[in-house]
């Protein structure tokens, strides 16, 4: 039986489990996983790889081995799968892959969530670290690793010398329909020109017109604030 | 990138937390519970910074745990589709790191004029030598997917278009 269609991918046709057996551990596992959690795992998987040629993935990263549900070997993408219908039917398939790849947090969160900068997280994760080595003497309290490695993540992405500035900066943008999560993308990558902006941030093209003169302005004030290293 | 979100959760207590010091233990069990988790929705819970609100306690029927609905906020870190973020190099293939969050960049996405060059410390190089991928380097890099484990997301992202690529590279620097 062959999944197809759905969020999923259309599996390799599964046979008896002798010949499952047969095959080499990696894919075994990608099968008998399919088989025992296939409908979860289906609509979890959200690869968008619509317009790229038939990846052959034959990976297994150091921590979880045979933990993805990928068939090894070829497998067919399944196209349709994308939330999104493109209906760009002469234009070449880069033009797709692009207009698929663009920024959706705020369609994708609800509603009473804050982006930060890195630098904004940065000062915050401080804080609690302080906080946590006046708290360390309940043993059982510690931060987990993901803290240690956020923590050092917004420590070396923070740039900017102060984050209020920054962001007084940014929100002359948002005059200009730009979202609070492009900003938050545009401050975190601290681009050098217009033309960097609007590769990076795909969905700014529309706007590209309104766009360019405020953010050369706002490049510059953003390159003024930046932290000299 | 890093959100500042308020969830909600229940939380159940025994009675032996009950006294003076109810709420004390009920974070704590609150930050035990959650903190360094990672769920599909917010993604990774990187820290709690406070506790909006604790409702009233519900006793169960049939056992003493009582459930208190908690509301708090917290930091949490949550790779996007489309997003442009500045990860390390953790080891050919490639595989990189942004924060607790791991990325696969494969050879199809990485620009045809880079080789994989392979050895004692294996790398990928242009033609002309000019930029080298190697571990502990730092690369921007655009996510074009994200999976969801029990415990970790997992992304792939792509190198190959404008503005991406290596930043710096860590002989030089």
């Amino acid at each position: 039986m062959s999944e197809k269609g759905g969020k999923g991918f259309s599996l390799p046709t599964k046979t008896t489990p002798k010949s499952a057996l047969k095959s080499t551990p990696a894919s075994a596992t990608a099968r008998h996983d399919d088989n025992s959690a296939k409908s979860k795992r289906g609509r979890k998987v959200q690869f968008g790889m619509e317009g790229l040629p038939n990846l052959g993935f034959n990976f297994s990263s150091p921590k979880s081995d045979g933990k993805f549900a990928i068939p090894v070997g070829k497998g067919d993408w399944a196209k349709g799968g994308k939330g999104e219908k493109v209906v760009n039917g002469g234009k070449a398939p880069v033009a797709k892959e692009a207009k698929s790849l663009e920024l959706r947090v705020e369609q994708e969160l609800p509603e009473n969530v804050k982006c930060l900068m890195d630098c904004e997280a940065a000062n915050i994760l401080e804080g609690i670290q302080e906080q946590m080595v006046m708290l360390s003497q309940d043993s059982t309290i510690k931060l987990p690793e993901s803290f240690h490695l956020g923590l050092q993540y917004a420590k070396t992405r923070s740039y900017y010398t102060n984050p209020q500035s920054v962001r007084r900066v940014l929100e002359a943008l948002s005059k200009y329909g730009v979202s609070y999560s492009e900003i938050c993308v545009i401050a975190n990558t601290c681009p050098e020109t217009v033309d960097e902006v609007f590769a990076l941030v795909r969905s700014l093209e529309a706007k590209k017109s309104r766009l360019s003169e405020p953010l050369k302005d706002v490049l510059d004030e953003l390159g003024k604030l930046k932290k000299s290293t | 990138m890093f959100f500042h979100i308020v969830l909600e959760r229940n939380m159940q207590l025994h009675p032996r937390h009950f006294g003076r010091n109810l709420r004390e233990n009920l974070v704590s069990k609150l930050m035990k519970d959650v903190e360094g988790t990672c769920s599909g929705r917010h993604g990774f819970v990187v820290a709690i910074t406070g506790i909006e609100n604790v409702g009233k306690g519900l006793i169960r029927d049939g056992t003493g745990f009582v459930t208190f609905p908690v509301k708090y906020q917290c930091v949490v870190f949550r790779p996007f589709k489309g997003e442009v973020l500045e990860a390390v190099v953790t080891m050919m293939g490639f595989f990189a790191e942004a924060g607790p969050v791991q990325i696969f960049v494969s050879n199809h996405l990485i620009p045809d004029d880079m080789e994989f060059q392979s050895g004692d410390m294996p790398n990928y190089t242009t033609s002309d030598g000019s930029v080298k991928i190697q571990k502990d380097s730092e690369v921007r890099l655009k996510i074009i997917g994200t999976r969801v484990d029990a415990t970790e997301i997992f992304c792939i992202g792509t190198i190959k278009d404008d503005f991406l690529g290596v930043i710096n590279d860590p002989t030089t620097a």
